[in-house]
């Protein structure tokens, strides 16, 4: 059997760790996948889970890439959370307990990428919950249920659909699923393209 | 000569020309993906790789400083009360105005909003052990309001008692004799109208309380970098484990150590006996 996009199906206790890779040799900066986010998951104005960032631009290598919550092995935010409110599932996936965030901040000072979001919701500009990417992965909340889409937005990974940033970016830049997989056809990529540049001058 | 001078000076100007060359297709070439990845670190990463880092191994330690300090200092005292006693003086003599009436409502302002914020301020760092959302969310809140309220008290104190908190020459004697109370015996210590464990606290309560109000202040608001957060989250745990501490040793001055000093916080008025032993320059200041 072929693997899909989540590993290989079909056999229990194989399911892969589920990564973003984005490719810089084709992310055109069409803020498309932070668009996408943003309306299928209804984030809060002034929060964006993810966002694109560009080096050198204007000038030659210039280079863009999409960042969201990455969904790390060993994650920061999780470590210095005095709630615990941040978990990890079987697949990779972190995701935030939304009943049990108190809002502290630890985690966005944890956080090397800046994903932990915080919408201003309280008096006197409080903080309201943690909001990150879930890997439109919904939340602890009972899959599908209206609960689950108000604090979370979809559950397109019970679905089983590829999350909305990559399943719409329209230069198939940003990759998202099993790790293997995916970091095979970046690899393919990668390779195929060579260097762009015919042999070594020096 | 002239010749393997122009040679020399043609090469130099020959390895001059291919280091621009190079420079310029180095700028032109594509680059490879790690080197646009390590490009993307130094915008996305900033200094997380260093302090960032660091940040992760202290930010979760304080728990544990702080739990350290709430059961072991207590038991201190308990020691110390059990194998030193209270000092007690006679409340029968002279009484001395000592407290004015809005020193003690300041003080006692101070007090309750410091209560609230001790208290709100552990609740986010033991948010697990409390079941943590929206009851860890509210106490969070009574912290911002604790935390102007205290503001606004300890401001006035602050004007009302800084001369008087001034270090003095003394002041070092008293340190070293621990204020006198590490024996039993009653025998006069050096000190005005206060010692230099009360000079302490008050520096630390004012000054201190200030840097905890503004540090906080950002970290309530969110408006600053996030390196700088961090800083400003380390210093105020670092500060309010200070401030914790000190206010037990406060506290258990207050009600345990010598008796009946809680009272005069209350109606204003000091034995004289007490004066006579604990703040013996007080007298000789105000004596005429």
């Amino acid at each position: 059997m072929a693997p899909g996009p989540f590993g290989p199906g079909g056999k229990e206790g194989s399911m892969g760790l589920m990564k973003f890779i984005c490719d810089t040799e084709r992310c055109i900066a069409c803020n498309g996948c932070v668009v996408a986010c943003k309306e299928g998951n209804h984030v809060p104005v002034g929060i964006n889970r993810r966002r694109v960032i560009t080096i050198n631009e204007g000038q030659p290598g210039e280079r863009s890439i999409s960042i969201s919550c990455m969904h790390c092995s060993d994650p920061p935010c999780m470590a210095v959370c005095p709630a615990e409110a941040i978990y990890k599932r079987d697949d990779g996936i972190v995701l935030v307990n939304k009943d049990l965030c108190i809002g502290c901040g630890y985690c966005l000072l944890a956080c090397p990428f800046g994903a932990p979001q915080f919408p201003k919701a309280g008096p006197f500009g409080a903080r309201g919950v943690m909001d990150k990417c879930t890997f439109c992965a919904g939340g602890p909340a009972p899959t599908f249920s209206e609960k689950e889409k108000r604090l979370y937005g979809q559950n397109r990974i019970a679905e089983g659909k590829v999350p909305l940033c990559a399943g719409m970016c329209a230069t198939k830049a940003l990759l998202a699923g099993d790790a293997e997989v995916i970091s095979k056809i970046y690899a393919e990529r990668v390779a195929k393209r060579g260097s762009g540049l015919s042999p070594k001058i020096f | 000569m002239k010749k393997t001078l122009v040679g020399l000076f043609g090469l130099l100007f020959l390895a001059w020309g291919i280091e621009v060359l190079a420079e310029v297709l180095r700028n032109y070439g594509p680059l490879s993906p790690t080197d646009t990845f390590q490009e993307f670190a130094g915008t996305v990463l900033q200094d997380w790789p260093t302090r960032g880092r660091e940040f992760l191994k202290l930010a979760p330690s304080f728990k544990r400083y702080f739990l350290m300090v709430v059961l072991a200092l207590p038991a201190l005292f308990f020691l110390h009360f059990l194998i030193f006693g209270p000092k007690r003086f006679s409340h029968q003599g002279r009484r001395v105005p000592y407290y004015g009436a809005f020193t003690r409502v300041l003080h006692w302002t101070a007090a309750l909003c410091f209560v609230f914020l001790l208290f709100s301020g552990l609740s986010v760092l033991f948010a697990k052990d409390l079941g943590a959302g929206s009851l860890v969310r509210t106490l969070r809140f009574v912290h911002l309001l604790a935390g102007f309220g205290f503001f606004g008290a300890v401001l006035p104190l602050f004007l009302i008692w800084w001369k008087e908190m001034l270090p003095a020459s003394y002041d070092l004697s008293w340190f070293l004799s621990l204020g006198g109370y590490l024996s039993r015996e009653k025998k006069p210590v050096p000190a005005g109208k206060f010692n230099a464990g009360q000079k302490l606290w008050f520096w630390l309560a004012t000054v201190g309380g200030v840097v905890m109000f503004y540090t906080g202040f950002y970290l309530y608001r969110f408006e600053a970098s996030v390196s700088t957060l961090r800083v400003y989250l380390i210093i105020h745990n670092a500060l309010a484990l200070a401030l914790t501490a000190f206010f037990l040793v406060h506290l258990y001055m207050t009600l345990f150590a010598v008796k009946g000093a809680f009272r005069s916080m209350i109606n204003g008025y000091k034995p004289l006996e007490e004066i006579k032993y604990l703040h013996p320059k007080f007298l000789e200041d105000s004596a005429p």
